[in-house]
């Protein structure tokens, strides 16, 4: 029954979406308030309709109907409730069903959010994003259908695959990210409908930056998820390996934080227009690359799912999206309106834009050189070669370091041309608190280059934010008295946009500092020990409790108890321990960390027994790892605030 | 139309899609051992006592078991007790087992084989030049070699227990 009333509720929606489409094109065209109309109403039928077959799967996964396909694949009478609810993107194609009702939701969205503004884009913008739509629907109808009949139906399902079980972080992490690839999708329809329009207005760029703003929020949160997930369950202390998959979703966060600058001055000076738009255009390609990634079975990834059919259909559909993009680029980018205002330079905050373009851009090269070079050779010469961290971290290292320190030159910089005198009350301050930090960290005997290089670009960034981010309120306070609070939040509110910035640029100093101290000071200790052992790690004594055997619904595990004290201060109890599937060969380590602001104590286990008194495990010392995950957080916030909807009445 | 737009893209995008489409049809995971079935590439190390050198040559006749390993790879500690406990069976039987240093100090090996035990002799790799000619990507790794010298099977990562048995007692 399921199989058939999700399969008729796709089917509406690939009605309703190529309805949509051709709607939404033609009404772009000839200019159709009427067709445009009809586009949206069509991009809210098909919301509904996703929604509704998203329902029945999730209905069906949580009542365990194994008739249904996807369901007799991934879903199993042993999974806890939440496990049944995460298993619709556990597998390939429960995952490209989600990625249909996502994609459904920004359209309706985005049909909301342009019903009566913008005549001249939103009408092809909202053609371009339910084509998008009509190919992933299409999956879900053919390819990729996850509402198949099963019958005889099975009695039992063998459950999703265990990396996905074993954290409830797997609750948060795809859907953050999903949120973020799939949001792109937005912002590509409507930069491709600037070049189908063939104008782009200050109106127009801003609506795309804000457009931008919502993915990338997510995608940023989605990457920083997935750190902390693999940090939290794949038991070897990281949070970052370069994977293939990884990198895939680093591509696009790449590009499109280029994009949120450059799009500045494109705002402000209708300059970079073709540049922008390659940027924001290539963003959502390489979203189609990184799933592409995933889905293809062509990268070795812990991400992969299996060998598929559905690769050369991405490929293609890749292939199809970066032609169109290249040649629309081509047609339509001379015919853009020519710059308001020229670029100043050399010492402003103009070039400060470019340089971190191009440092962005030199970064996603040099990731996606590194992510494909492994197939580039063996097309070339037969062998198969591996890229390691090496290679990436020798590139990421200087150049992360360098966009830390345009952080803080680029604002401290003027927009205009800076006289001399300008520019050492302006830098003279953050320097000075620079060579305060270099020199207290020296001091402390901390002599590695790279972290210290990016402890004191972040000191130099950290105060030039933070003074440009009080600036309006300490002026506006000068010249009007009263209380000095009241003046920097009414000065704040007014320049809401621009302090979110700031304060995402806080989350990334943070980011910053909590990687160089983490990646600079690892320390990982292997021990062995016997019941009842104490051992010191660091600063830290632990005391090994006994391990003991449990038995859970979806799997059994052992699990390892340790004491642990820092000098007289009682810490508790952690319990890393290892779980086993049935579906899986080999166990699966479930770290266990003690994490602060200072530095983290991570236990992962090697060997367990129960029925002996050994155990094996890894000891990880890392300081400032928090820092890391405190920074997101900040970055989410601050993105939340500049994405906020202005009130009406009131421009954006 | 730009054209210098579109030879760009055309520049980035048809060398991008080949690739990609390139790829499709191979597994990801198994690393193609160019080395099976070839004759291995000969070496005559000394001991970590430095009281003998081992030449590959002089073994011929009999299987060999070449272990590269080091003190600082936790997989090499999970897989050194179970060789160790192996290797007496196989030795009494003709096989002759080495574990070959990479990339580490022969006083923090010491340290590793009186924590793991010693079953058989380690040998000192100066510049790493063996396990280059074996192309040992990572440690542990593990070549076992035929009679007539030849590469008959390689582990990449700590030995599968029944696997590695299966193998040598097929050369036995």
């Amino acid at each position: 029954m399921i199989s058939l009333l999700g399969r008729a509720a796709i089917l509406v929606a690939l009605a309703a979406c190529s309805v949509g489409a051709v709607a939404g094109l033609y009404g772009g065209w000839k200019g159709s308030a009427e067709a445009a109309r009809w586009s949206r109403i069509m991009a809210w039928a098909f919301f509904g309709a996703v929604t509704v077959a998203t329902g029945l799967m999730e209905y069906a996964l949580l009542t365990h109907d194994f008739s249904v396909h996807y369901v007799s694949q991934v879903g199993s009478l042993d999974s806890p409730v939440w496990v049944s609810i995460v298993s619709l993107w556990s597998s390939l194609e429960g995952s490209i069903l989600f990625w249909a009702f996502i994609l459904g939701v920004y359209a309706a969205g985005q049909a909301w959010w342009t019903r009566d503004r913008f005549p001249a884009h939103s009408s092809w913008a909202m053609g371009m994003t339910l084509v998008i739509g009509v190919f992933f629907t299409f999956l879900v109808a053919g390819i990729a259908n996850p509402f198949g009949l099963v019958d005889p139906a099975p009695a039992n399902g063998p459950g999703p695959n265990p990396l996905l079980q074993n954290h409830i972080l797997m609750v948060v992490h795809p859907p953050t990210l999903y949120l973020g690839y799939v949001g792109m999708t937005v912002p590509f329809a409507m930069g491709a409908a600037a070049l189908l329009a063939g104008n782009i207005n200050p109106a127009w760029s801003r609506a795309l930056r804000n457009a931008m703003m919502v993915p990338w929020g997510f995608l940023t949160a989605g990457i920083l998820l997935g750190g902390w997930w693999s940090y939290d369950v794949l038991g070897w202390g990281g949070y970052w390996a370069w994977d293939p998959v990884e990198n895939a979703s680093l591509l696009p966060w790449l590009t499109a934080t280029a994009f949120l600058h450059s799009a500045m001055l494109m705002e402000r000076k209708e300059q970079l227009k073709g540049w922008t738009l390659t940027l924001l255009m290539g963003s959502f390609l390489l979203t189609i690359l990184g799933t592409f990634m995933t889905r293809s079975g062509v990268f070795n990834s812990v991400h992969s799912f299996t060998q598929s059919e559905i690769g050369p259909i991405f490929l293609g559909f890749l292939a199809v999206g970066l032609v169109f993009t290249v040649v629309l680029l081509a047609a339509r980018i001379d015919k853009l309106a020519p710059p308001t205002e020229g670029l100043a330079g050399p010492v402003t905050r103009d070039v400060a834009f470019l340089a971190q373009n191009l440092v962005f851009t030199a970064i996603t090269f040099t990731v996606l050189l590194g992510t494909v070079w492994p197939l580039l050779n063996e097309a070339i010469s037969g062998e198969r070669i591996s890229v390691g961290e090496p290679y990436f971290n020798q590139w990421a290292v200087p150049l992360g370091f360098l966009l830390v320190f345009l952080m803080g030159v680029g604002p401290a910089l003027p927009w205009g041309r800076p006289s001399a005198s300008a520019m050492v009350t302006r830098a003279g301050l953050p320097a000075l608190f620079t060579v305060l930090v270099v020199g207290l960290l020296l001091a402390l005997d901390i002599r590695a280059p790279w972290p210290l290089a990016v402890f004191g670009a972040s000191a130099f960034a950290l105060w030039v934010t933070i003074g440009e981010m009080l600036a309006p309120g300490l002026a506006r306070w000068r010249s009007t008295g009263g209380s000095l609070p009241i003046a920097l939040w009414q000065a704040s509110l007014k320049a809401r946009r621009r302090q979110a910035g700031y304060i995402v640029h806080l989350g990334v100093i943070l980011v910053a500092v909590g990687i160089a101290a983490s990646s600079g000071w690892r320390h990982v200790h292997e021990l062995t020990m016997i019941k009842n052992e104490t051992t010191s790690v660091g600063r830290y004594t632990l005391t090994f409790l006994g391990s003991e055997a449990v038995q859970e619904s979806h799997r059994t595990a052992s699990v390892a108890r340790f004491h642990v004290s820092a000098g007289s201060n009682e810490l508790g109890t952690l319990e890393p321990r290892m779980n086993n599937y049935p579906r899986m060969g080999s166990p699966l380590p479930a770290p266990a960390v003690y994490s602060g602001p200072r530095e983290d104590l991570y236990l992962s286990l090697v060997q367990v027994d129960p029925r002996t008194d050994l155990v094996s495990l890894q000891a990880v010392i890392q300081p400032m790892v928090w820092w890391i995950w405190f920074g997101g957080a900040v970055m989410a916030f601050g993105t939340v605030l500049a994405a906020w909807p202005a009130r009406k009445g009131r421009p954006a | 139309m730009n054209w210098k737009v579109l030879a760009v893209g055309a520049l980035l995008i048809i060398p991008l899609v080949w690739v990609l489409a390139m790829g499709f049809g191979k597994d990801p995971r198994a690393l193609p051992n160019v080395l099976e079935g070839k004759q291995a590439p000969g070496f005559a190390l000394q001991t970590m006592d430095g009281d003998r050198t081992v030449d590959l040559a002089e073994l011929r006749g009999k299987p060999v078991v070449v272990n590269f390993y080091s003190s600082w790879c936790v997989p090499c500690a999970q897989e050194h007790p179970w060789l160790v406990k192996v290797a007496p069976a196989y030795q009494a039987r003709g096989v002759t087992f080495l574990g070959v240093i990479y990339n580490d100090e022969p006083v923090k090996v010491k340290a590793f084989l009186r924590r793991y035990g010693e079953a058989y002799p380690t040998l000192i790799d100066p510049a790493q030049r063996t396990a280059m000619d074996y192309g040992v990507a990572g440690v542990p790794e593990t070549f076992l070699i035929d009679a007539e010298g030849r590469i008959a099977r390689k582990f990449t990562g700590p030995v599968v227990p029944d696997q590695f048995l299966a193998a040598l007692e097929a050369l036995l």
